[in-house]
């Protein structure tokens, strides 16, 4: 497992896809860091983390780290390498899922160089900054399991993007319009964590979720080999 | 030992079942003695598979690439970088290790992809059309590497060329609508096929006396013109019982009969008739 976890990120920081999901996302929160701390004088790290920029792009960037794991391999042939080496799928779907989830892990720490700043003029929360801060991971997590199933399903990279950018969307907004969908809304329980409380019950959504794309994502691996 | 079919008789399928990449919808695969639906990770380590299309991660460089797959075929870490350095070494990549893969010619990705598929030391390489989209060097450059690579392992490869096949193979496996027309060598295939001994000769018999010879030698079956020539000369085939080399009677009977011998010829049966003739043969 560890030769695909190797590999993927050695693909990742070798073409600019690491770079540019890191980059952009320190951006948009460079942008809500901005408005939140110098504009409003508040000292709150946890909220910049829930706030619209950095949402809105990670839409975008989850599917930009998804995208091409299983969908461009198909493509180009060489899952046939993969799935014909002594490797067994699990390894290499878990392979795939611990590299992109050590590429969101980086990108949260460069975030704490905001927290030193934030520390640097006033007192925030450091409790409340680490809850956000495991809040956050698991939020991205599951997306990129969903990301992992949309590419496992499809050998168009765009159309594995299209798949987990409208999952991400749908999630985000339609919660807002109708109060019985608020159970899917991933960004709502985000919010709990930014409040520095662990909800149990979000928490273990979160991690069922990640559970259940990971085994679909297995699955459906596992099918297409029957299938061809 | 060759696979050879025509387009759509299954070749790629059957070596995507034996390596495990596609699961049979009956029967078992077993390599070695091992089911590989029962005990994959083991029957996968004696197999060296070279797809079909040469798949390279081409963002590596051609080490990154043979490091990769020695790591995902589980090879032991104290020796892997000294064997993946003996591959490299064995496959004639030693001058472009530290290339990208993408960088690389046609010939030298194929060269890539049958490192990838020696890794680990497998008894098993199977090879899917190992020298196509090659030029005529590197055909022979690759085909040389599979001679080689013959002494120390088994090897099964699917080709459409069937010069190669006499070539590299002491085996073939003709295959056609997914089921097997024929195993046997190739020389035994074209001997199969060949059936009876036919010789062909263009004489100048001013006098017809080629039909005296039928009662001279012993075993000749049919005298048949085939074409008349502008300069008198005429082209006949003889055939004769099998295991009789015609050839040198005929030499010294025509000269007695005073036939002036222009051409003579043993007619071949190379594996491409025999492989026209078996698969005609199925489709019947």
């Amino acid at each position: 497992m560890w030769a695909v976890i190797k590999k993927e990120l050695k693909y990742y920081f070798c073409t600019p896809i690491g770079y540019v999901f890191i980059g952009v996302f320190l951006m948009a929160f460079s942008v809500s860091f901005y408005f939140t701390v110098i504009g409003y004088g508040n000292v709150n790290y946890e909220y910049i983390f829930y706030s619209t920029p950095t949402i809105f792009v990670l839409a975008f960037l989850i599917p930009l780290l998804t995208m091409r794991s299983f969908s461009e391999e198909r493509k180009n042939g060489t899952e046939q390498l993969l799935l014909t080496s002594p490797l067994s799928i699990t390894k290499i779907v878990l392979g795939k899922f611990i590299a992109a989830l050590i590429v969101a892990i980086i990108t949260e720490i460069c975030t704490l160089m905001y927290f030193a700043i934030l520390c640097h003029y006033g007192m925030p929360q450091i409790p409340t900054a680490l809850v956000t801060l495991l809040g956050f991971l698991l939020f991205v997590t599951t997306y990129i399991s969903f990301g992992m199933l949309a590419s496992s399903i499809t050998e168009n990279q765009i159309i594995a993007a299209i798949i987990s950018i409208a999952f991400f969307i749908i999630t985000w907004v339609v919660p807002d319009f109708n109060s019985n969908l608020e159970g899917i809304s991933f960004i709502n329980m985000l919010y709990k964590y930014t409040n520095g409380q662990i909800d149990i019950a979000d928490t273990v959504t979160f991690i069922t979720f990640s559970i259940m794309c990971i085994l679909l994502t297995i699955v459906v691996m596992q099918r297409r080999k029957s299938v061809k | 030992m060759d696979y050879y079919g025509p387009n759509g008789a299954g070749k790629s399928t059957t070596m995507n079942m034996i390596t495990g990449y596609i699961e049979p919808t009956s029967g078992k695969i077993i390599i070695d003695n091992i089911d590989i639906d029962r005990r994959p990770k083991k029957a996968k380590k004696e197999i060296g598979y070279m797809p079909e299309g040469v798949p390279l991660y081409t963002d590596l460089t051609v080490k990154e690439f043979v490091t990769y797959m020695a790591e995902i075929k589980k090879v032991d870490r104290k020796t892997r970088k000294e064997k993946v350095e003996k591959i490299i070494e064995q496959t004639g990549l030693k001058d472009v290790e530290k290339k990208l893969i993408k960088k690389l010619s046609r010939g030298y990705k194929q060269r890539v992809s049958m490192a990838g598929a020696l890794v680990g030391e497998p008894k098993i390489l199977i090879l899917d059309e190992p020298t196509v989209g090659l030029d005529p060097k590197q055909i022979t450059e690759i085909r040389n590497l599979i001679k080689e690579l013959g002494k120390t392992h088994t090897i099964i490869l699917s080709s459409h060329i069937l010069s190669e096949v006499s070539q590299v193979c002491n085996r073939v496996i003709i295959i056609n609508k997914g089921k097997i027309v024929a195993i046997d060598t190739p020389e035994n295939l074209e001997n199969k096929v060949a059936g009876s001994n036919i010789i062909y000769i263009t004489i100048e018999d001013p006098e017809n006396k080629i039909e005296n010879i039928k009662e001279k030698i012993e075993g000749i079956k049919k005298i048949t013109l085939m074409q008349e020539n502008e300069d008198k000369t005429k082209q006949y085939s003889i055939e004769a019982d099998e295991n009789i080399d015609l050839r040198k009677m005929l030499f010294t009977e025509l000269a007695k009969e005073n036939i002036t011998i222009f051409e003579m010829k043993k007619a071949d049966v190379t594996l491409e008739d025999a492989f026209m003739k078996l698969i005609e043969g199925g489709d019947k």
